[in-house]
């Protein structure tokens, strides 16, 4: 395992101009998040420039101190910054490079509390922080950095996956704290960025550099279930008025006096800056007023005045064109993380449960209330669940239809086989026959001592389940799963697609795949992190 | 009166059909950095899929000038009192609203109409096919537009894909994104719907894509035209074609490749069904 002691300016240089390249492919799937606190629908091409600027300042300094180089980023951040979450971010450089400053090198432990500093900063420079948002992530990162940091301030790569994974959470809970959020079902699109930025920055402290070029950011799912009704969409009761940004240069600007005078002037103010160069960025209905008193003070430099009704137009036609419509919402049962992001790509809303963990017919309930569409299937993807999710339709005016499937290669065969075009009856009957075109094995652990038919299983044994069957037993899940594998007819089959369970170190299924496709040369074997408890595997065969 | 018919290159007409039906084709372009090719003349299918599997830049695509357009109908217009025009859906492609103006030039010489096909390959393809054989049996003009607006009701192709990439890539790729950003490998096809690239189906392998192409076409109940087309993988193609062949005996069924033009947003990858016919109730 790689492990960093300590780093000096060129990495936060190196680090943070490749977090900027990771940002950047993110770019446009985080503009269309953007619904808070206006949709601009900008977020994401304002912090890349946020950041490339920071990072061009970085690379004019000759100095590799980490305090010279995280001063420039912090100068390049002010100047660079555009839009609210490009000004937030330049607050958040300036916190940093103020925890770094007069240090040639930094620790783990220096780090985090420069991000801690750096938290602190992010909220100053507002006059309304609202939670929910880019605040709420560093924040919360800010304070698991700062705790991992207390055991592991001699390694920056554990500090720095502990505040990633915080942001990832975090960011994932921003929709419960921003109804706005919840309703569109999305995550906070300048949360988002930040973690990207911060997910990019540890990719390439553990020497990821190469492969983040062919990898692409993900955007994280919300952990809010899915929305109660979509923002209307043509209703438009008070107008946007006009983002006014700029940048005051001159002596000695008051900036607490200036935020005080611009609060009365409109909405989402943030002025942040030293006291010769101030950046201001307003949504006003009077952007002449603002500019007015920006003048008085300095000279204005980037000025841009935005009509945002125009750009909430654009949006919503944007929103509108993402993705085809249909009148029927899919919910997924998933027993893991992992199995949860298979789902959410394949356009199913998730209902977590499983295994020892079954969800209540009150938790499907809800997930269906809280759909948009009046016609909702649900893939219970477990034979104990499929009786709860049945009660399911007497207790909701939807129309609700339960395909069920027992396991969750059948849910994802079933998924797989919904059509856009058809209408929900059909979709449920093509659904309801792919689920069974697929093979399911589990390896999982006999809970007690037992005998089935020819076989005896000792409590805790790995035993084998083929179409939920018991069908092996053994003393390893690898052994077990080789069992159960030559019980098949492979050669009849295309697709083996291995979901490992949380227990599974990534290595040991990359291993098992590439023995299989040595074995069976003609099959296309894949794996994916499943992330489900009791399981070790869970294998799809078609 | 003597109507000619003329299509874009991208509705990907077999060299010999074109021939047979006195259709004029009007090539786009293709552009590997700043050089630009005419499709299918400067640049063979086959040529094109070769460069852009070993060229560093990713080559686009470009409508050719408003001149173009005019230098071709003039040219038609000597021989002919009447033009139906056939494009690639606006929605894809600024061939219909060039074509549509350079018409509005030059028809005081010549009665030209410029129909926007809502469609691509051969779905364009197989409706100009089907106008050309009316021109040369001698239809009227009016006749040949209402079998055109008919036949457009009539046509569907399906794509299957191992990459949604050139497409996303080319700013193409309309609601089809549903199908994007999956964590299982998937081979997705899909379909035309209002001039757009549509979601259609997930199938988890390539043969299982290409089985739903041909499973497709048992969705009607008269065909009047079949369609197969690849792009890099004709053994593929052929094998389809072949199984087609026996499951439409006595259906024109035209094979052809995927132009360079649309192989810069598909990919080298792509495999194509294109049905004329009408569906079953």
């Amino acid at each position: 395992m790689k492990k960093i002691e300590t780093a000096d300016g060129q990495v936060l240089r190196d680090t943070f101009s490749a977090a900027t390249a990771w940002l950047e492919k993110s770019v446009a799937d985080i503009d269309a998040l953007n619904v808070f606190p206006v949709p601009d629908g900008d977020t994401g091409t304002n912090m890349l420039l946020t950041m490339r600027s920071a990072v061009e300042e970085a690379f004019r300094v000759p100095d590799h101190s980490a305090s010279a180089v995280s001063q420039a980023m912090a100068k390049g951040a002010l100047m660079g910054a555009r839009g609210n979450s490009g000004v937030i971010l330049s607050q958040i450089w300036r916190g940093l490079a103020k925890g770094l400053a007069n240090k040639d090198q930094f620790t783990a432990r220096d780090f985090a509390e420069a991000f801690l500093e750096a938290s602190k900063t992010a909220y100053k420079g507002l006059s309304n922080p609202v939670e929910g948002t880019i605040l709420t992530v560093i924040r919360e990162a800010a304070q698991t950095g700062v705790k991992a940091a207390k055991e592991y301030g001699d390694n920056l790569i554990v500090v720095m996956e502990a505040i990633v994974d915080a942001a990832s959470k975090s960011l994932a809970n921003t929709p419960n704290l921003l109804p706005v959020l919840k309703e569109a079902g999305v995550v906070d699109a300048g949360g988002q960025g930040l973690y990207t930025i911060l997910e990019g920055a540890l990719r390439y402290l553990r020497g990821e550099g190469e492969q983040m070029q062919f990898r692409k950011p993900q955007i994280v799912t919300s952990s809010a279930v899915a929305p109660a009704r979509l923002p209307p969409l043509n209703v438009k009761e008070i107008p946007f008025g006009y983002c006014t940004e700029f940048l005051i240069k001159g002596k000695d600007i008051d900036a607490d006096k200036l935020r005080e005078r611009l609060k009365k002037n409109g909405e989402s103010l943030i002025v942040v800056g030293d006291n010769s160069n101030i950046r201001v960025h307003i949504h006003t209905l009077d952007p002449g007023k603002v500019i007015h008193i920006g003048t008085a003070l300095g000279t204005l430099h980037q000025v841009s005045i935005r009509n945002m009704d125009e750009q909430h137009e654009d949006f919503l036609e944007m929103q509108k064109q993402r993705l085809p419509a249909s009148d029927v919402a899919i919910i997924a049962v998933s027993p893991g993380s992992g199995i949860s992001d298979v789902f959410n790509s394949l356009g199913a809303f998730v209902v977590p449960g499983g295994q020892t963990m079954n969800p209540s017919t009150k938790d499907i309930l809800q997930a269906v209330e809280s759909v948009v569409p009046d016609k909702v299937i649900i893939l219970p993807n477990n034979s104990n669940i499929i009786l709860t999710a049945g009660q399911v339709h007497s207790l909701t005016k939807k129309n609700v239809r339960v395909i069920p499937t027992r396991t969750v290669p059948q849910g994802v065969a079933a998924i797989l086989a919904f059509d856009y075009d058809s209408d929900f009856e059909t979709n449920a009957s093509m659904m309801e026959k792919a689920k069974d075109s697929v093979r399911t094995i589990e390896i999982t652990r006999a809970i007690r001592t037992t005998r089935l038919g020819d076989l005896r299983i000792r409590k805790n044994q790995s035993i084998g389940l083929l179409d939920t069957e018991l069908v092996a037993v053994g003393n390893t899940p690898l052994d077990v799963l080789n069992q159960v594998l030559e019980k098949i007819k492979l050669e009849d089959y295309e697709v083996v697609t291995i979901y490992y369970g949380q227990d599974i170190p990534q290595a040991e299924a990359e291993k098992l795949a590439a023995e299989l496709r040595e074995k069976y040369p003609n099959l296309q074997i894949e794996i994916v992190r499943g992330g489900q408890p009791h399981y070790e595997y869970i294998v799809s065969i078609e | 009166m003597t109507v000619k018919i003329m299509a874009d290159s991208l509705g990907d007409i077999p060299a010999d059909v074109v021939k047979d039906l006195d259709i004029t084709i009007i090539p786009i372009h293709v552009l590997f950095g700043t050089t630009s090719y005419k499709d299918g003349v400067d640049l063979t299918t086959e040529q094109f899929y070769e460069k852009l599997v070993n060229s560093k830049t990713l080559p686009t695509s470009a409508v050719p000038s408003l001149g173009t357009f005019i230098e071709y109908y003039e040219r038609v217009a000597e021989k002919a009192d009447e033009i139906i025009v056939c494009t690639i859906s606006h929605k894809l492609s600024g061939t219909f609203e060039t074509a549509s103006r350079a018409a509005e030039m030059v028809k005081k010489k010549c009665r030209i109409k410029v129909i926007d096909t809502l469609q691509v390959i051969m779905g364009e393809g197989l409706i100009t096919i089907e106008a050309a054989r009316a021109a040369k049996a001698g239809e009227s003009f009016e006749n040949i537009v209402k079998l055109i607006e008919h036949n457009m009701k009539r046509v569907e192709p399906r794509m299957a894909f191992d990459t949604l990439e050139y497409l996303k890539r080319g700013g193409r790729i309309g609601a089809a994104q549903a199908f994007l950003g999956s964590v299982l490998k998937i081979n997705p096809v899909l379909c035309m719907k209002d001039g757009e690239i549509y979601p259609f189906a997930r199938e988890r392998s390539r043969a299982k894509a290409i089985e739903s192409l041909y499973n497709f076409t048992s969705g009607f109940n008269k065909v009047d035209a079949l369609a197969v087309e690849d792009a890099t993988t004709p053994g593929e193609a052929d094998a389809l074609a072949n199984r087609l062949k026996e499951k439409f005996p006595g259906v024109p069924l035209y094979r052809s490749k995927v132009s360079a033009v649309i192989g810069v947003h598909v990919g080298p990858s792509v495999i194509a069904v294109t049905v004329l016919g009408d569906r079953k109730q």
